[in-house]
């Protein structure tokens, strides 16, 4: 198309002056995603260093954390310089490549916790349902690319998307990694929601979800999975059992009162009360050791991590782009809040790792990757 | 650009921020209340919780899989160890520290200084995490502490497992150690483990870290178990939490899984045979199976004993054995290589009788030297041994022939094809570990490793063993098993089988053919004929332990250590510093037809084979000989052998 007919299709609102200086103006913002990615990381190390000093399995892990962040600063420097636009070219081939892994799990992964989730690379083991969640982001916002959303999703439309979301979804569960599945919904139901999905429909589904719920409810989850909800609804129906973990999870969170009994005092996590205190539950060994005062500037840390993530988004003029940077913001969106209500005892206990914080190299790199994606987003605005 | 066709979209979407930012707000929202209200409203209460925190789930050990020999002997067992913690914020609390430490100096026997040392090294860790202050108390140590324990507070008393080497010190470089694991091991070990998280390392944890302990690491452990325990606020247990009859998880109790056992090939009784032939000689013996490749004995002197190093060795146990210039912590038979002296002589032989250069009718005229260039070879025999064919030259280690021999083949590279083809210069591959491979010169070699061509001068101290070539007494053990069963190469092996607690074989070792040489019948008749000679026959190196009715083959060798003059050559080897004496090599056989077993002795410093090395080999084949061929090798057939006319040679034995 012309440059006139996009003139005409102007309004007073995309006058380019203002346009420029308010962008000259605030370039730096552009860089706020990975400013707040060395702040979370660096402050992640420093609790991480404490709740791996416990004299157990975690013991010494955070070195092996260091080298994973290593890893990804190199992985960083390489995803955010080439014009996204090769990850568009891509979108196909990295999300077969993703579920290839996964069937890769399925065949030769190894095992852990009764669960099977890593395939191992030499000394290495990757968990290839972690960057699934990338990887379905990349495919989604390719897939939409070129599908007008204005007037809402019909049911029709949403039959393809839904079909490459479950496969990638059916092999996660059957793993069985519970909390990725869960994150992986959630993201593409705020994706399709971001998209507009028309009223009608999202009438249907909430209907449908209502009645399948009791079902899956009854008959689709095992019964450890159920007793989970159930101890949810009332952790004290069984104290140091099934509830043992939230309700020790939740003292720690609370004994850690306004300022935290200090780096490495935490008695919750150093005296073992605490179940995976490295990985899923390492913000409650943070909150125990930090208190309700540097909680709150952590969550105040999040809450403009995601902001910067949406700002990205919103500021992008390429559909692609956009969608893609919604979709990365919500999976760190889900992510914390997920992760932080589990561990708050405000949801059923699920493995959902909270970004930058929690150990685990797999989690990690995919974190690390969006927000390159994210910078290489915000970069490449003007670069053409 | 795909703004011009998306702008309508793009612009659709940008008004939905609002709702998006609105879920932001709800959601951040939501966490901050919660940790408002757990920590801020309910903080008091939740501190107090945690104070009061009780129940905690502690590790029920797995006992570690048991080692035993062929027979079933008990080798490797497990003892309870005790040991005495100190937790310093309790000793804090106790407001008296300093006689609290006082005390405990005087019922453990430590020095104040050093209780207040390890302490300080730990400052940086919460205190209210115990501090190791001594290992392996005795009985007494336990009843004193225990009875001293309320006017101790924050000292304790707690059990371990140490593993306990029936037999002391025999043994133990090839049964190895276990220890506790480091900060710097635990990621690694536990990273190898990614595939069974349930046996996943934890920072108290034992480790293999040495022998048949650290490579059998996987069968050996067992899986740990749990239960939950009632504990006080700084953790230390009051009882098992069952016992108070409140309700608790209905997985409360997890037994634990011990590990699997070892069943070596190792017979206990030739292990002690070879410790007695040692006696204050140092060095390594092995024994193996020429059939199968079995390891019958494996023995290093000097050596440890693994219980005291079990649970964290005393600093000053370590200090000793790791700076013992005899190395107690080397396995000798894998890891240290020698040149093998005479012993190598039997491999110069094969490959020139292979090789057609020489037949049995050959003979030389040794005359106690030969000159190559304007240099002299020296034969040990100063006077010469006269005329001497390939089998004499065996029985009395004439080095002159085996010049003569070395000068008549093409290259050094023949006699390192057989040398390698028997298994010399490479790792054997014994399922121990840090095995040294040793060295096969060749001319390719040379020329790599010095960029210089071999001369011939260097073949000929290659061919009596004395040159570059390098060997582990495992390999010599190993040449001559292939050589006595007719060319068949093994890998030696000592597991033989892996049981689980109730004996049930969970994996059997299979003999593994390694290589195998096709030797002319004739070859292994003449060399083996020489070698029954080295002790049996007049003049026979080995000759003066010769005993009727109790026969044996073998080969010794001396190995100079360094080059010496020839003014020195001859000088008496017990008279030198013991550092400069000479190793005594040895490698026998017996019986003398259908070999069963194959005795490889390496005496260090012993100044030479037929007295230093041999008479270890001797006391491993008559144990060995008496007990698996009662019928022939009894003490009535011995006795009557003896009365046969001729019976005994007199030799004073040499090379």
């Amino acid at each position: 198309m012309s440059y006139t007919s996009m003139e005409t299709n102007l309004d007073q609102q995309f006058d380019p002056n203002r346009m420029t200086t308010y962008e000259e103006e605030f370039k730096w913002l552009k860089w706020v995603p990975l400013i707040l990615e060395i702040l979370l990381l660096t402050w992640g190390m420093i609790n991480l260093s404490s709740a791996t000093a416990v004299e157990d399995k975690s013991a010494g892990l955070w070195k092996t954390q260091m080298i994973t962040i290593g890893i990804g600063t190199v992985g960083t420097l390489i995803l955010m310089f080439p014009h996204y636009s090769f990850l568009s070219r891509l979108a196909y081939l990295i999300y077969m490549g993703n579920l290839g892994l996964l069937l890769a799990v399925l065949a030769v992964g190894r095992s852990s916790l009764g669960a099977k989730r890593w395939i191992g690379f030499g000394g290495f083991s990757l968990q290839p349902s972690e960057l699934m969640k990338l990887s379905m982001v990349i495919f989604l916002a390719k897939f939409f690319e070129n599908k007008n959303t204005t007037n809402g999703l019909k049911f029709k439309d949403l039959i393809m998307p839904t079909i490459f979301v479950l496969i990638p979804l059916a092999l996660i569960i059957v793993q069985p990694d519970l909390g990725t599945a869960m994150i992986l919904m959630l993201v593409y139901g705020s994706i399709l929601l971001f998209l507009r999905i028309s009223p009608k429909l999202l009438v249907l589904i909430t209907i449908a979800a209502a009645v399948a719920l009791p079902v899956v409810y009854n008959y689709g989850l095992k019964p450890y999975q159920r007793q989970r909800i159930t101890t949810f609804i009332d952790p004290m129906s069984d104290p140091k059992g099934a509830g043992y973990n939230s309700i020790q999870s939740m003292i720690a969170v609370g004994s850690g009162q306004l300022v935290g009994k200090g780096w490495k005092k935490g008695t919750q996590a150093h005296l073992n009360f605490l179940p995976e205190h490295h990985t899923d539950f390492i913000f409650s060994v943070f909150s125990e050791e930090w208190g309700f005062a540097w909680c709150s500037i952590l969550l105040l840390l999040y809450m403009l991590f995601i902001m910067s993530g949406l700002s990205v988004a919103y500021r992008s003029n390429d559909k692609f782009a956009t969608v893609l940077a919604f979709g990365i913001t919500s999976i760190f969106f889900w992510h914390i809040f997920v992760n932080m209500g589990m561990v708050m005892g405000m949801l059923p206990i699920v493995g959902v790792p909270l970004p930058f914080m929690s150990y685990g190299g797999s989690a990690l790199l995919t974190s690390m990757s969006g927000v390159a994606i994210l910078v290489n987003i915000a970069n490449k605005k003007y670069m053409f | 650009m795909s703004f011009i066709g998306n702008e309508e979209q793009i612009r659709f979407l940008q008004d939905r921020f609002k709702y998006i930012y609105g879920i932001l707000f709800i959601g951040i929202g939501v966490l901050l209340s919660r940790m408002f209200f757990l920590q801020m409203i309910n903080g008091d209460q939740m501190r107090q919780y945690s104070e009061e925190n009780r129940i905690k789930r502690v590790k029920i050990p797995a006992p570690r899989g048991m080692i035993f020999d062929r027979e079933g002997k008990l080798l490797i067992d497990n003892r309870p160890a005790f040991f005495v913690n100190i937790t310093p914020q309790y000793l804090k609390e106790s407001g008296k520290p300093k006689e609290v430490i006082e005390q405990l100096s005087r019922v453990i026997k430590t020095p104040v200084e050093e209780i207040e040392r390890k302490l300080q090294k730990v400052k940086g860790q919460a205190s209210f995490m115990p501090v190791l202050i001594k290992d392996n108390l005795n009985r007494d140590e336990v009843a004193a502490l225990e009875t001293w324990k309320i006017n101790m507070p924050g000292v304790q008393v707690e059990m371990g497992i140490s593993r306990m080497n029936i037999a002391k010190d025999v043994g133990s470089n090839l049964y190895g150690y276990i220890g506790k694991i480091s900060t710097t091991e635990l990621p690694g070990l536990n990273q190898l483990l990614a595939s069974n998280s349930s046996r996943k390392y934890q920072l108290d944890d034992s480790v293999g870290k040495s022998g048949l302990e650290k490579q059998f690491e996987e069968y050996l452990r067992g899986v740990d178990g749990s239960e939950l325990v009632e504990v006080d606020a700084i953790g230390r247990s009051i009882q098992i939490a069952k016992n108070k009859g409140r309700v608790l998880a209905q997985n409360q109790e997890e037994p634990s899984v011990p590990g699997k056992n070892l069943i070596l090939s190792i017979d206990q009784d030739l292990q002690n045979a070879a410790m007695k032939g040692f006696g204050a000689t140092q060095g390594g013996l092995i024994a193996i199976d020429p059939r199968n490749g079995e390891v019958l004995a494996m023995v290093s002197r000097p050596s440890f004993d693994p219980a005291d190093l079990s649970r964290g060795a005393d600093a000053d146990i370590w200090a000793k054995l790791i700076s013992d210039e005899n190395h107690p912590l080397r396995d000798k038979t894998i890891q240290d290589h020698f040149s093998p002296g005479s012993t190598f002589k039997t491999i110069t032989a094969i490959a020139a009788l292979e090789e057609g250069v020489i037949t049995k009718d050959t003979t030389f005229n040794c005359t106690g030297s030969i000159s190559v260039g304007n240099r002299a070879f020296h034969c040990w025999q100063k006077h010469g041994h006269g005329n001497v064919n390939v089998v004499s030259a065996l029985t009395h280690s004439c080095d002159v022939f085996f010049y003569r021999v070395a000068q008549k083949l093409k290259s050094v590279d023949d006699i390192a094809k057989y040398a390698m083809h028997l298994g010399l210069g490479r790792k054997t591959g014994i399922e121990v570990g840090r095995e040294v491979p040793g060295l096969i010169p060749t001319e390719a070699w040379k020329q790599q490793r010095f960029n210089a061509p071999w001369s011939s001068g260097e073949t000929l101290s290659v061919a009596i063993g004395q040159g570059y070539d390098l060997t582990t007494t495992i390999q010599l053990a190993n040449a001559y098993a292939s050589l006595v069963n007719g060319g068949t190469l093994y890998k030696p092996t000592v597991v033989k089988t892996i049981q689980n607690e109730d004996s049930k074989v969970i994996k059997e070792t299979i003999p593994q053919i390694l290589d195998r040489t096709n030797l002319k019948k004739e070859t292994v008749e003449l060399v083996t004929e020489g070698l029954w000679g080295v002790v049996n026959a007049p003049g026979g190196t080995a000759n003066w332990l010769h005993t009727p009715g109790l026969e044996f083959a073998g080969k010794t060798g001396t190995v100079q250590l360094f080059t010496q003059k020839a003014d020195k050559l001859y000088l008496k080897c017990t008279n030198m510093p013991y550092k400069q004496r000479h190793h005594g090599v040895f490698v026998g056989y017996a019986p003398i037809k259908n070999p069963s077993i194959v005795v490889a002795v390496f005496a260090e410093h012993a100044c030479s084979g037929s007295h230093g090395a041999a008479p270890v080999a001797k006391e491993v084949i008559e144990t060995y000989l008496k007990k698996y061929y009662p019928d022939v090798y009894n003490d009535k057939a011995i006795a009557e052998a003896k009365k046969k006319p001729g019976a005994v040679f007199q030799s004073s034995g040499g090379d």
